[in-house]
């Protein structure tokens, strides 16, 4: 949980060293506190106060998401009883649901294929995202068009998206086979044959979430600075050059902010990979999500699913945790850049 | 279960002599009289799967409102998450909702667990029972998918009645029959013809199309429909009761045949994309021209031939599921739709009446006519001419149900590792199709994992799932 | 950017729009489909041309049954979930970007962290809570379990877009004579407005397409992103209601895209960010 105080230190100066006491004082209003005492008390206050203004703003946030630990931690009780949805029994099992998961080669073949499916979606949809974004990134009329236009696939359900490619390559009906056929890959069976199963999912994926990259990407790249490149135009610098060494770095913390929900997200994907395959053919994508849901709903064994989840829960968290370190670095170099 | 409500004593001795229905005079005369305003005023919460089944009742709620002046509230769930909201829902026991849907499968699973009011007091109490529900009228082997005396093993038809059903699905072979009109062909009676006819049927209306369609999701759903009633029909079983306890028989040499030639099947002349098939897609590709037989649920085939329905629509018929040799009885397996009474509920007076209302004749009656509610389980049904006109539009369809009815029963064997052992069953499926696996290797090695799990339920006793 | 007249300049235009333009392809031609789907019958849905006679039933059977009743459910919990998560979302964004306070970074985390726990998890506990509290069905119960998906993706974002701007902009405009409130409102939000409608756009598509928390949490008070999928399985597959349905139910997001579209760049050129 702890990341480090030195992280925490950011070159900007803090917000209450040039603040008058004439003015109405910002943090009061945001905290909704009532104005400051008698005068010769206020300094005293009005520090306090000060003090407890950030906790004050924050705590709204904090109170409306904080409830999910009930449940969470009724979760983490369940996982020491064989708690099961088809039986009325209940009895106090230790970790006896740990152990079964943890010698059980289907958890660790689930585990590969969650990080194998998070690597590559998060991979595919960076780099696709970040190159669409700088190609949007520009004032030409298929730029301003497609701006907007691109981020319509997130706008589908995922569950109806995949359902539209579902149908799009089949190889019976579908209108790719065509195509597909010309280029003499009619025989391509996506997601219906264990080879190519990942590959299909990847390609979802991507279409579903690209988008989501492309949107954070180019919001960052329009708030960037323009000084630094009119500065970078004069010098002479080429694109790459002024690519390297000025937008990539003043983008870094939105890019790497945008990697740690993508890699989240598809460390957790449930939906995409529950309509394409339902972790076959076979068990060959059969990620950690999908092993749980059939666990603890089709197969009734709650409490068996909960370590497995909360598996996924560390390894999401260490991945973000480590992450957020390299961002919050990031964030200080971005500072510097300008 | 407490009984809050009282009867004439005489009635009383009736259901408490047999389990059998109060056929008797007595209750006979009491047909007239019987009050259906007795639970007037209750309101009922209604949880139904998104189906024709379902519809049918969403459409005639009025007249049930206006004849018990029971209030009810239904919400439809899309199928494939049906389930879970369902269990969700039983599992919270707070009393919602008072009335559900439930497949046979499941309901092993949810009787075992107490969510499910055994119905026989119901039925057997002519204060509660209108004299006119017939439940004799329901087909033997459809009424029993909602019997089961609790015990892992056990075949259904004994025991308690968890459930009664709203509408049934047997699984046959559809065909393409303008097709086989002009080239003659035959469907098939075995299974062997099935496989050569099919396998000989690639390519018949274009590229990508193919001989039969069959599911293959991996999803307990791949099993039940054209394998299940395949693997049946060649007389192999899935569990056995040795020295006191529930044994897989999937490594046996007649399952692995049996898996074997169907998996054949599958790579010589399914679906493409077979493992991503489920229902829909199957009967999708059937409508469409792309498959020239569909082998599973005849509603599917059914649906399919409804004008409108499909692009082949018009030009399919039916005949019954292959047998292993000519002459063999032949059987299907089956999936029922039905309706059931929360243990918890507040209202079940009134969830009763609501239960025998929707499987009752006239609900039933009326369903199969006007609302597309096939299979119907009534044997009344079948045999009233307006509902034989709808059919008769239906080329087959009648006299495959004929032929097949007298063995048409669930198939596997009950037991509350159902869903896991045949979502594994299906994923193993998918290896020998796909991964090359060996049929017997791999067929055996599954035998012995759900064998681990069911080894441990005790058989001398309902059953209490004995999680590890 | 870069402006150049240089044929190799044209040259590496044009390759950019062509790349883009192979993108879009890849993006839309599925959206094309499923539209195409919805204006088709179901006795020609299957076929692999694009040769058919449109038709409108698949919206006419759609907006006649009660999914409109579904889609106004959702359109309330999700334009509720986003407006509650900037009221509460963006002050938080701001303290946590400006104010150094102990345990700063510890809270910053934990929120990111709500939106770790995988739904399946807290789902069933989360039910038999809800149903104990009365949250059940109910508009509020699904508007506050949204901001587990919408608060974290709001504030973390927005937070570092209030970090790339200056604290010496809100000081020299608060010598001004400016409020804080008008620094904030005529600077800062200018400022943040490429993110703030970005992560906004988000969470509104995020919570829009929640499927999980409306499926379990309610019942009568489901979206229509759950309702959607009925049109799947009933008799047959209705694949051109499907996409009927689901071409409604993006309707609010499109016109949420295009409404904000412009606000997508800085409002203001201060030159002012990271000065």
């Amino acid at each position: 949980m702890f990341l480090g105080e030195g992280a925490g230190a950011f070159n900007h100066r803090s917000w209450n060293a040039p603040m008058s006491t004439t003015v109405s004082s910002p943090q009061t209003q945001l905290s909704a506190l009532p104005p400051g005492g008698s005068a010769s008390k206020e300094s005293i206050a009005h520090a306090r106060r000060r003090r407890f203004r950030p906790y004050l703003v924050l705590a709204p946030a904090l109170i409306l998401t904080i409830g999910i630990f009930i449940p969470f931690i009724a979760a983490i009780c369940l996982s020491f009883t064989d708690y099961s949805l088809n039986s009325s029994d209940v009895s106090f099992i230790g970790f006896d649901n740990y152990l079964s998961m943890l010698q059980s080669s289907d958890f660790w073949h689930s585990l590969w294929i969650t990080i194998e499916y998070a690597f590559l979606c998060t991979a595919v949809e960076m780099l696709l995202g970040v190159g669409v974004a700088l190609l949007l990134n520009d004032e030409n009329i298929v730029a301003r068009f497609l701006r907007i236009v691109l981020i319509f696939p997130l706008m589908i359900a995922p569950v109806i998206g995949t359902l539209i490619w579902k149908l799009i390559t089949n190889p019976s009906v579908g209108i790719l086979v065509g195509p597909m056929r010309m280029i003499g890959l009619g025989d391509f069976k996506w997601a219906a044959s264990p080879d190519s199963a990942m590959f299909s999912l990847v390609v979802v994926d991507a279409w579903v979430y690209t988008p989501f990259v492309i949107i954070l990407v180019l919001a960052g790249l329009r708030s960037l600075p323009k000084s630094p490149y009119e500065a970078a135009l004069i010098d002479g610098g080429s694109p790459w050059f002024v690519f390297k060494n000025l937008t990539l770095p003043m983008l870094a913390p939105v890019l790497l902010i945008t990697l740690v929900f993508r890699l989240m997200l598809s460390l957790q994907e449930f939906s995409i990979i529950f309509a394409l395959t339902e972790g076959g053919p076979g068990d060959a994508t059969m990620s950690l999500s999908l092993q749980a849901y059939n666990r603890a709903f089709p197969f009734y064994g709650l409490a068996e699913a909960i370590p497995m989840m909360l598996f996924l829960w560390a390894l999401v968290y260490f991945v973000s945790f480590i992450l957020i370190g390299f961002w919050r670095r990031a964030q200080q170099r971005a500072a510097g850049v300008a | 279960m407490k009984i809050r409500f009282t009867w004439p004593s005489s009635f009383a001795v009736v259901s408490a002599v047999s389990l059998a229905l109060p056929l008797a005079d007595s209750a006979r005369a009491q047909q007239s009289a019987f009050d259906w305003k007795q639970a007037s005023g209750t309101k009922l919460v209604v949880m139904l799967n998104k189906h024709p089944y379902a519809d049918a009742i969403i459409k005639r709620l009025q007249e049930f409102k206006d004849l018990t002046g029971i209030d009810v509230e239904t919400s439809e769930t899309p199928e494939e998450n049906y389930f879970d909201k369902l269990t969700a829902a039983l599992a919270s026991k707070n009393g919602t909702p008072d009335v559900f849907m439930t497949g046979t499968y499941q309901l092993w699973d949810y009787a075992t667990a107490g969510y499910m009011e055994p119905l026989d007091a119901y039925l057997n109490d002519p204060s509660q029972t209108n004299a006119d529900y017939d439940y004799k009228d329901i087909y033997e082997g459809v009424r029993n998918g909602g019997r089961w005396d609790l015990v892992p093993g056990h075949a259904t038809g004994t025991g308690q009645q968890w459930a009664l059903p709203l509408g049934f699905e047997t699984n046959i072979i559809a065909y393409n029959k303008k097709y086989f009109d002009e080239k003659g062909l035959k469907p098939p009676k075995t299974f062997d013809e099935l496989y050569k006819l099919a396998k000989q049927l690639k390519g018949w209306n274009g590229p990508g199309s193919y001989g039969v369609a069959v599911r293959g999701t991996r999803n307990w759903a791949t099993i039940h429909p054209g394998y299940m009633t395949t693997f049946t029909n060649a007389g192999a079983k899935d569990f056995e009761i040795k020295d006191g306890k529930l044994v897989s028989d999937l490594g046996s040499a007649k399952s692995v045949e049996v898996t074997k030639e169907f998996a054949q099947l599958v790579k010589d002349a399914g679906p493409p994309a077979w493992s991503s098939y489920t229902w829909y897609q199957c009967g999708a590709d059937f409508g469409a021209g792309k498959a020239a037989m569909l082998f599973d649920a005849d509603i599917l085939g059914y649906f399919q031939n409804v004008p409108g329905g499909s692009a082949e629509a018009g030009n399919i018929a039916y005949s019954p599921p292959p047998v292993m040799k000519e002459g063999d009885p032949v059987g299907a397996n089956e999936w029922i739709w039905q309706v059931a009474i929360n243990k918890s509920s507040k209202n079940k007076k009134a969830a009763w009446l609501f239960v025998q209302y929707f499987t009752g004749k006239e609900h039933g009656t009326w369903a199969a006519i006007n609302a597309s509610v096939v299979d119907p389980p009534r044997k009344s049904i079948w045999d009233n001419p307006n509902f034989q006109a709808v059919m008769s539009k239906m080329p087959g369809y009648l006299d495959t149900f004929n032929t097949i009815i007298a063995n048409t029963s669930v198939k596997f064997t009950p037991q509350p590792y159902f869903s896991e052992s045949t979502t594994e069953w299906a994923a193993t499926l998918q290896k020998i199709v796909l991964s090359g696996a060996d049929p017997k290797a791999a067929m055996t090695d599954l035998a012995k994992r759900i064998t681990a799990k069911t080894s441990k339920l005790k058989l001398d006793q309902p059953a209490k799932t004995a999680r590890q | 950017m870069i402006q150049s007249r240089s044929p190799l300049a044209k040259i590496g235009k044009g390759l950019q729009i062509l790349l883009l333009l192979a993108y879009a392809v890849f993006a839309l031609f599925p959206l094309l489909w499923m539209f195409i789907m919805s204006i088709k019958p179901d006795s020609q849905m299957l076929t692999t041309t694009f040769i058919f006679t449109p038709t409108l039933e698949n919206y006419a059977t759609v907006l006649h049954s009660d999914y409109m009743q579904f889609f106004f459910n959702n359109l309330i919990v999700s334009v509720a979930a986003v407006l509650v998560s900037l009221v509460v979302g963006v002050p938080a964004a701001y303290a946590l970007a400006r104010f150094q306070f102990k345990g700063k970074e510890d809270i910053a985390f934990t929120i990111l962290s709500f939106r770790f726990a995988p739904e399946i998890l807290v789902i069933l506990p989360l039910y038999l809570i809800y149903q104990r509290l009365g949250l059940y069905d109910t508009y509020f119960g699904l508007i506050w379990v949204y901001q587990l998906i919408t608060l974290p993706l709001l504030i973390w974002i927005l937070r570092g877009f209030f970090e790339d701007i200056s604290p010496d902009i809100e000081a020299a405009a608060q010598l001004d004579g400016y409020t804080w409130w008008q620094v904030f409102l005529r600077v800062l939000l200018p400022l943040v407005k490429p993110g703030l409608v970005a992560a906004g756009l988000l969470c509104f598509i995020f919570a829009w397409n929640s499927f999980t928390f409306p499926l379990l949490l309610s019942n009568n008070v489901q979206t229509s992103t759950v309702i959607a999928l009925r049109y799947l399985a009933s008799d047959t597959v209705h694949y051109g209601q499907v996409a009927a349905a689901a071409a409604i139910s993006a309707l609010p997001e499109v016109i949420l895209a295009l409404l904000i579209q412009k606000h997508l760049v800085r409002g203001l050129s201060f030159g002012a960010v990271k000065g």
